[in-house]
């Protein structure tokens, strides 16, 4: 079909963004505003997995990696005319770092803790100098939105920066060099997105992107709601996947011919497991003798059958996982990944060694002392996938005689847990920033700041983790691309063989869109559907 | 009277400003807060610290609770964190939307319960009666969250109405005519159970004004039984749906919050779940006070009518 320049798509999330400012927040629905109004030096194909450029249209690297000099396209201008140039990438990297503006991507813009060095010697040259060698290079920059100095400076001088492009910004201040504008936002209903007239991307043929005159986002908190609407004809796409439960109405609709629907496969973030490994956690507690071992969580990833586990909480729109990659993960999927099978009688054999034995018959294993062995798993409220999980974890486990409470607390009671290290075992869905897990550094490192097990630890708390941390430090510094993979496949060993996050099954990717969307491009992604905006087309 | 409503507005007060108040502590008092929830698990600590002074959550709950008290008597109830504005603005923009939904409720559920009661009620047996009986006792025993998924589901599935919103993104409709359209699954939603509840009550009072001397009389002269129905006995049984009225635009915000959430019509209810869900604390205060706003109107309303058919109730 061939594609034609015009027309208005409807598509809708579940909530507002909290601002027009990326740097201020990080939810998804900010997201998706940066991702259709702003654009960054290089992309991230979310179809490939690959960088390719962007504002940036080449760039070439130092011997020693360290130090990358871009090359930007030149008669590139922001939404309101004004000529981008290096002068706005210095000034993104100043707002992204400046303390007084605490912004959320300046973490995301760090190796080994130190900021990138950026200077611009003309206006159409940025060298960017790492601290420490850096392997995924300018993949980095694909977290960071570039910003006009025009607009924003004022706002940075002052201190004001955390707080500029809030929601009642007037739309014609947003400026970006992204496929669209802010044309209107309606609190609580609707955002709506016009062409940006000076968008610099031109389709294969020359024709000027986006192809769509008109983008609008409705917000519909109920995602019964969304999926509803979609098949009725009523919105064209939704920010996210179809949740496994709703994926039969959704096909009914599609055999029906009113959507389409793409299986995009395994997803990239699994939901996991944990428990609080951080030492002394539970000194005065008769369960540390069991608890924090390596044992426990090997018994559990015995005692769960994985298939049958993704056929009930996933609806069977799932896959088994036994790592912490899924093969979602093109590049970094570490294929030797070993497949722990489903043996109860092992699982219990384990624990008998941890001294947790069934002492009186009464189906349950009791420690040593004679206390049942018991936990509390917390899980998200209003994540059903998840509550699900938990409860079927539950089941599991009961089955090889260990007792599991489980508690749904909502998203900020959550996190506190984990930040704070108050809770026994978690259940919950962390997501890491990138395929390369490089960018994820604070995942793997022991002093990172998302090692959910045990976060921010002062020194590696365990051998392994002492491993995992050289391993990684080899890993991001080297420049020999199968090195690298070889050396994160060694981590993988390592985190499977101790697994402080136990990845049981992973759903798959299921996304929906009306019949007269054309040209999408669905990716494993936060937005599926609208990670590549300015060639969605529609026909009209 | 003007004592008795003196009073009554005075209660109100008290009820906003406790309920406000109780909000934002109760709010505060949970695990997690707005910081938390937004920065999520991998954000700093500096980072963490620092956005938790830029809101004020770094300070203890009383030191928060006392500022927050300290704007609010002018009238300042502070700025969304979520949404970056002053919760003063917010909260009435919204509030319309709910108050919209609510009084079109409850005018379809009034044009629809009363008629229905009194033919109902004045025919106490035949099929016409005994239908609509069954019909309203299905509608009171549904929530109104029910309701919205059955029409919900109609909607969709005969594509005559939207299924949520309040405006259509795309479209040339006129701007009233685009929200009326938007409005007739919640707002039937919302006004079928109480339009059974107004045809119950109003059945109850017309089966007992349909048996008074004055209607036998009347009948007995050969005035027609239509007339003295529609005419005489209405007036007389109207007084018990009336006092009830009152109390029913003060419950109405209830029943709408669980409809805004399910047809996602941007209103009070939705507000107030974005805002618990994000921890906004001054947006839950402000919204938490509109609802008592409601619920002391509408309790204001009763007590008025109650006092205009019973000056006993003035005392």
């Amino acid at each position: 079909m061939a594609i034609s320049r015009g027309g208005a798509l409807v598509a809708s999330v579940r909530t507002e963004p909290r601002t027009f400012n990326r740097f201020a927040a990080r939810d998804s629905s900010t997201d998706l505003v940066a991702t259709l109004t702003q654009a960054r030096l290089v992309r991230i194909n979310k179809q490939t997995q690959e960088v390719e450029p962007w504002l940036a249209e080449r760039w070439t690297s130092s011997d020693d990696g360290r130090q990358v000099t871009l090359t930007l396209r030149r008669n590139v201008a922001f939404s309101d005319g004004q000529p981008f140039t290096a002068d706005d990438v210095l000034f993104t990297f100043e707002a992204a770092y400046d303390p007084r503006a605490a912004t959320v991507l300046a973490d995301s813009l760090e190796v080994n803790g130190r900021k990138l060095e950026v200077t611009a010697p003309d206006p159409h040259t940025v060298v960017i100098t790492f601290p420490a060698p850096f392997a995924p290079g300018v993949r980095l920059l694909d977290n960071l939105p570039i910003l006009p100095r025009h607009k924003l400076d004022a706002a940075l001088k002052r201190g004001a920066f955390a707080s500029a492009w809030g929601l009642s910004t007037p739309p014609s201040d947003v400026v970006g060099l992204g496929p669209f504008v802010v044309a209107e936002y309606v609190p609580g209903q609707r955002l709506v997105f016009a062409r940006n007239p000076h968008y610099w991307r031109t389709a294969p043929d020359g024709t000027p992107l986006p192809y769509l005159d008109r983008l609008t986002v409705d917000v519909v908190p109920d995602q019964n709601a969304q999926l509803l609407r979609l098949t009725a004809g009523q919105l064209d796409v939704t920010d996210g996947e179809i949740p496994a439960e709703s994926y039969a109405t959704v096909k009914r609709a599609a055999d029906a011919g009113r959507v389409k629907i793409v299986d995009l496969g395994v997803t990239l973030d699994a939901d996991g497991l944990w428990f609080n490994l951080k030492p002394g956690a539970f000194a005065k507690d008769p369960r540390a003798a069991w608890l924090q071992r390596d044992e426990l969580r090997r018994a559990i990833s015995l005692a769960v059958d994985r298939q049958a586990f993704a056929n009930t909480v996933l609806f069977g729109a799932g896959e088994p996982v036994y790592g912490p990659e899924t093969r979602a993960n093109k590049k970094w999927y570490w294929s030797g990944t070993p497949k722990t099978p489903y043996d109860p009688a092992a699982a219990k054999a384990l624990l008998a060694t941890l001294g947790l034995t069934d002492r009186n018959g009464d189906g349950n294993v009791e420690d040593t002392s004679g206390a049942p062995a018991r936990f509390t798993v917390v899980t998200q409220k209003g994540r059903p996938r998840l509550e699900r999980g938990a409860s079927v974890l539950r089941e599991d486990l009961q089955k090889i005689g260990i007792g599991v409470d489980v508690v749904a607390l909502d998203g900020p009671a959550v996190f506190e847990r984990i930040v704070s290290g108050q809770y026994e075992a978690i259940y919950f869905h962390p997501v890491r920033s990138d395929t390369d897990p490089a960018i994820s550094p604070d995942f793997w490192f022991s002093s990172g700041t998302a090692h959910l097990w045990n976060i921010g630890e002062q020194k590696p708390a365990t051998e392994w983790e002492a491993r995992i941390d050289a391993l990684m430090t080899r890993q991001i510094a080297s420049r020999d691309e199968a090195e690298r993979k070889r050396l994160f496949d060694e981590v993988q060993r390592i985190f499977i063989e101790h697994a402080p996050v136990l990845y049981l099954a992973a759903p798959r990717v299921i996304v929906a869109m009306s019949s007269r969307v054309v040209n999408a491009a669905p990716a494993v992604a936060l937005s599926p559907l609208l990670w590549s905006p300015d060639t969605l087309a529609v026909v009209h | 009277m003007t004592t008795f409503v003196l009073r009554r507005l005075a209660f109100a007060a008290l009820l906003v400003f406790g309920v406000s108040s109780a909000s934002l502590v109760l709010a505060r008092l949970g695990e997690g807060d707005y910081v938390s929830g937004s920065l999520g698990i991998e954000a700093r600590r500096e980072t963490v610290a620092q956005a938790r002074a830029r809101y004020g959550l770094d300070k203890s709950i009383g030191q928060q609770y006392r500022d927050w008290l300290g704007r609010a008597v002018r009238l300042d109830f502070g700025t969304s964190l979520l949404y970056d504005r002053p919760v003063r603005a917010l909260v009435p923009e919204r509030a319309a939307n709910t108050a919209i939904l609510a009084i079109s409720g409850l005018l379809l559920a009034t044009a629809v319960g009363l008629p229905l009661g009194i033919v109902s009620g004045s025919r106490r047996r035949g099929m016409i009666a005994g239908a609509i009986r069954a019909f309203s006792i299905v509608f009171l025993s549904l929530p109104p969250l029910l309701t919205s998924l059955v029409l919900i589901f109609v909607a969709a599935r005969t594509g005559w109405f939207p299924i949520s919103g309040i405006r259509t993104a795309i479209g040339s409709r006129a701007a009233a005519l685009d929200v009326l359209h938007h409005l007739v699954v919640p707002a039937t939603a919302l006004a079928l159970p109480m339009a059974a509840l107004f045809e119950r009550l109003q059945a109850q009072a017309m089966s007992e004004v349909v048996g008074e001397p004055f209607v036998l009389a009347a009948m007995a002269r050969g005035v027609p039984r239509t007339r003295i129905v529609w005419r005489d006995a209405l007036k007389a049984s109207l007084r018990p749906v009336a006092a009830v009225y009152g109390l029913v635009i003060g419950t109405l915000l209830s029943g709408s919050f669980a409809v805004e959430v399910m047809t996602s019509w941007p209103g009070l209810g939705n507000l107030m779940l974005d805002a618990l869900r994000a921890r906004d604390v001054y947006l839950v205060a402000g919204c938490a006070g509109a609802g008592a706003m409601f619920l002391a109107f509408g309790t204001l309303m009763s007590d008025l009518a109650l006092a205009t058919v019973d000056p006993r109730a003035r005392e």
